[in-house]
């Protein structure tokens, strides 16, 4: 029972360090691999030429490279394609990105792709891929640039050599570039070159300086929240393991009183029993902690590794045996410490009195003093007669059971977000691919409630990375449409504002009254006052809602679509198709679509895989105190049994015990969720979305059934273990 | 007594304990009818397998060797749902350190057995009948601590036999008491016997054995004849 307990806690230690380590290291340890650079300047194309000129200047210069970054180039590759990629024409210098398969790109031709990409579509060194329209080029790479997070969660990059580009383009201009990289002698000198950068940067259009730091900072914020669940949770699983291995150690020294008191008896000092008895539990903790230590990090390492992947960085590998040592460590000492302690106090006492079979310590506490029988009610009692026990039982208890509440509210939460449309405020369910002249024709038709003409264009923002967004526009008011939550500012209100999701807001360090600046794929620049932020997932938040004027002033050739709202009741498949008559391309709106579904599903498997091991947990925790229960009472139920007890009237007694725990842990674990958990994760990603984490009525009763069953499990386990035993052996 | 129609008969009853070297034969082919109305007392020193013996008789433990059967029903490799049954409706135990629940009163320990699947109706009249022969319902709310040995052991008693069993174990039931609460219990053993009830009482105290009708030694794991009584006790 013990070595089954230590092997659970090693396992949710192991997940947690896995996945922590993982997310925590993972930006460093990528951006040395890649050799990422201090500073990343994007600017609105220039000749190389001046651009070297004035980087040449700049004051600690070790090395800078230039690129071109062409965006919204179409890639296709097999069955996959998209719209949205981005080419990386790269010069001589250093690259910033790691090679992870094959070699880097040279005058000889081939790209290089990125990992994410090569993963999300199933290309490996030596297939080929189709950009714009050329024939298809042979992959000779796959890169990893942590300056970003991978495809799908960002729009798909591949790399091509400038001689390889300028052969495939026959261009013999003046090369343009839009992007440099710096890379610092002395990094911390990195204020005083980013003031040199802006005043040497007059005359450059579109800057935008970004550091090492700062990419860091926008990674770190998502794991975070990771990190913080899992540290809790290893502190819930450490203190579970340090409450019950304790009590369990106690139980058995109170056992071993008499053994005790003649080792005393013929000499043995304090510190030999202690030591002994610390001995006898590494026997059972060393193996244990092994075995449970490598499954956990088994277990972690494929939701880890995928999400790491997404974040494009790098799983830890063989650094992470140091962390996993430490776990072992740490899980092994525990109940070392745990048999030790207790051992120790009882060698303290007069050897004649352990001959005697006196108590550890600490006298009886004894609870329940009220009247009434049955065996449900006995068993109630029985657990309830320790109390120092019972509390730390039944917090730990809680503290896990709320755990497993707020990851069941964060599943059922992503699942809203990745399945229902109104979750992120969409309020039509169809996207048809007809001009706004259509809607009469449209309102027309029988189940539809709503048209709408909807454009959508991207644009590249003049701040970051070169990073997309996405600018959507409707005819009148947006909200009708898409009403995603607004969380600071006013709605968009005229043809110079725009409301921003907050992932734009974030990268763009956007405020309410702040100027968004954005130029359209026709080379148009849209700039707007930010009215108000909007919690949108789509596309990661990188939107901005405008109104129809400006976006087709910026863009008049914008591509209309039409957003249908269906009445209620109405046949989804009988409008389809009925617009599809219309000669549309017909789309079911979903929740969050693409990357950010990519993102959720990862989130999801990571969060299922902490939930199961965090319920094994509770099983352990439960069983434990049941048998702990059913050892110290022994003589007790072993009377029941003399009487006629059989093992179903064993088994409600322990379903009284079971339930005097775990009722009031179940009402604590719903107050602790409710009231602080799921406010707590909230607010660490507001960053990301509002997410309302307070569990409902129909996770409650999840809860509820998965604590029944744990329960009955755990009923089930000890009692079978303890009918198996002679009942005589219960009574001496 | 004649025995034709025993309540308890054990043949050839064998176990041993201890592993390897220490291993030791402590029964060694015991045989024992008791008839109904007849008080049995088993005499032997400590370690002599006293208790072991009594927990064959009531299937508490199983038996490496020989058979055992109550009222008729052989207990001897039923089914644990069997021998429930048997313990629950045929036979009562009482043992030396008296074995009540701490977190039960006095009259909640002797109903706890009455309440058990399967006992027979009536357990609450019961216990308060046999509270009130054995003197010990004015303490009925009492918990066990707040009792004194005696008392204890009359609800031990009372629990015993609030299901109505036709056998009654009693193991060193005297063992724990001063000699005027152990003298009650005797003769409240007798009057149950008297009943006729067979009683099983293991002691190693003579002066508790000497009011059994009839008196056997275990040694060497078998039971000898010691004084035998002419007929049931009063």
């Amino acid at each position: 029972m013990s070595g089954l307990g230590i092997l659970l806690v090693a396992t949710m230690l192991a997940v947690a360090a896995t996945v922590s380590y993982g997310l925590e290291t993972g930006f460093d340890r990528s951006a040395a691999e890649a050799d990422l650079p201090d500073v990343l300047v994007s600017f609105d194309s220039q000749s190389a030429s001046s651009v070297r000129e004035r980087i040449a200047a700049l004051p600690d210069l070790e090395a800078f490279s230039l690129r071109e970054q062409l965006t919204s180039v179409p890639f296709r590759a097999g069955r996959e394609s998209a719209d949205n990629g981005v080419v990386e024409v790269v010069g001589p210098g250093r690259r910033g990105y790691a090679i992870v398969a094959g070699h880097d790109v040279s005058r000889r031709g081939g790209v290089v792709i990125e990992e994410g990409l090569a993963t999300d579509w199933g290309l490996g060194v030596g297939d080929r891929i189709r950009v714009y329209d050329s024939p298809p080029l042979p992959i000779v790479g796959l890169a990893r640039a942590p300056s970003n997070v991978a495809y799908p969660l960002a729009a798909p990059h591949i790399y091509v050599s400038l001689a390889a580009y300028r052969a495939a383009t026959r261009q013999h201009s003046a090369r343009q570039v839009n992007i440099a990289q710096i890379w610092l002698k002395d990094p911390s000198q990195l204020d005083a070159v980013l003031v040199q950068a802006r005043m040497s940067s007059y005359g450059l259009s579109g800057l935008s300086l970004i550091t090492r730091s700062g990419v860091r900072v926008v990674v770190d914020q998502a794991a975070g929240i990771v990190i913080a669940l899992l540290a809790a949770l290893s502190l819930i699983a450490l203190l579970t393991a340090a409450t019950m291995l304790t009590a369990a150690a106690r139980a058995e020294i109170q056992r071993r009183l008499h053994a005790i008191g003649i080792w005393r008896a013929i000499g043995a000092s304090r510190g030999h029993v202690a030591r002994v008895a610390a001995f006898e539990a590494l026997l059972v903790a060393v193996p244990a902690a092994a075995f449970g230590v490598g499954a956990g990090a088994l277990l972690a390492t494929g939701p880890s590794d995928r999400l790491l992947g997404l974040l494009n960085q790098d799983g830890p590998g063989s650094a992470l045996l140091a962390p996993l040592l430490g776990c072992f460590a740490l899980t092994v000492a525990i109940p070392a410490l745990a048999a030790a302690w207790p051992a120790w106090r009882a060698a303290g006492g007069p050897p004649l009195a352990l001959l005697r079979g006196a108590e550890i310590g600490g006298g009886r506490a004894r609870w329940g003093t009220a009247g009434g029988g049955g065996l449900l009610r006995l068993g109630a009692r029985l657990a309830t007669t320790r109390r120092v026990r019972l509390v730390a039982t039944l917090a730990s208890l809680a503290i896990c059971t709320s755990f497993v509440l707020l990851m069941l509210a964060l599943a059922s939460e992503l699942n809203t977000l990745a399945n229902d449309p109104t979750a992120l405020g969409r309020r039509y369910q169809l996207s048809a691919s007809l001009p706004a002249s259509a809607a009469p024709r449209v309102r027309a038709l029988p189940g539809v409630s709503a048209v709408g003409p909807r454009w959508e264009v991207s644009a590249v923002d003049a701040y970051s990375l070169g990073e997309i967004t996405y600018v959507i526009g409707f005819r009148g008011d947006h909200t009708q449409f898409e009403d995603p939550p607004l969380v600071e500012g006013s709605r968009l209100g005229g043809a110079r504002q725009a409301e921003v999701g907050r992932g734009l807001a974030q990268i763009l360090g956007l405020r309410v009254g702040s100027t968004l600046a954005l130029a359209t794929a026709s080379g148009r620049e849209l700039r707007l006052r930010v009215s108000g932020i909007v919690s949108a997932l789509e596309h990661d938040g990188r939107v901005a809602y405008v109104s129809e004027r400006a976006l087709l002033g910026a863009e008049p050739d914008a591509p209309e679509k039409l957003a249908v709202i269906l009445k209620p009741g109405a046949d989804t498949k009988t409008v389809t198709a009925e617009l599809q008559r219309l000669g549309a391309d017909v789309t079911a709106s979903t929740g969050v679509a693409g990357g950010g579904k990519t993102l959720v599903d990862a989130l999801r498997g990571l969060l299922l895989t902490i939930a199961a091991v965090d319920g094994l947990v509770c099983l352990y925790m439960l069983t434990q105190a049941l048998a702990l229960t059913a050892a110290e009472r022994r003589s007790a139920i072993a009377v029941l049994r003399a009487c006629g007890a059989g093992a179903g009237s064993i088994r409600v007694l322990l379903a009284g015990a079971a339930l005097a725990v775990l009722v009031p842990a179940a009402v604590v674990a719903v107050v602790l969720e409710r009231l602080v958990l799921g406010p707590a994760v909230s607010r660490l990603a507001q960053g990301y979305a509002t997410l309302a984490l307070g569990a409902d009525a129909a996770e409650i009763a999840v809860l509820l059934l998965g604590l029944a069953l744990i329960g009955t499990v755990a009923v089930w386990w000890v009692v079978r273990r303890l009918t198996s035993r002679p009942i005589a052996g219960g009574l001496g | 007594m004649s025995p034709e129609r025993p309540v308890l008969r054990a043949r050839g009853l064998a176990k041993q304990v201890g592993s390897g070297r220490a291993r030791q034969q402590i029964l060694a082919g015991v045989d024992l009818d008791v008839a109904a109305g007849e008080m049995v007392a088993v005499l032997g020193r400590s370690g002599s397998g006293k208790s072991t013996l009594l927990n064959l008789l009531g299937g508490l433990d199983r038996p490496d060797g020989g058979r055992v059967g109550v009222a008729g029903e052989e207990i001897t490799g039923a089914s644990e749902k069997t021998l429930d049954r048997i313990r629950l409706r045929r036979i009562g135990f009482i043992f030396q350190s008296f074995q009540l629940i701490e977190e039960l009163t006095g009259e909640e320990n002797v109903l706890l057995a009455a309440r058990l699947p399967g006992a027979p109706r009536g357990g609450r009249r019961r216990a308060q009948a046999l509270l009130a022969r054995l003197g010990v319902s004015a303490v009925a709310s009492h918990r066990p601590h707040e009792l004194s040995g005696g008392e204890q052991q009359r609800f031990a008693i009372a629990r015993a036999l609030v299901n109505d069993p036709v056998l009654i174990l009693a193991d060193e039931a005297t063992g724990n008491l001063d000699e005027g609460s152990a003298a009650a219990v005797i003769e409240t053993l007798g009057e149950l016997a008297a009943e006729g009830r067979a009683v099983v009482l293991v002691t190693h105290e003579a002066q508790s054995a000497a009011a059994a009708d009839r008196v056997l030694h275990l040694v060497e794991g078998r039971l000898r004849a010691g004084r035998e009584a002419a007929g049931p006790g009063p």
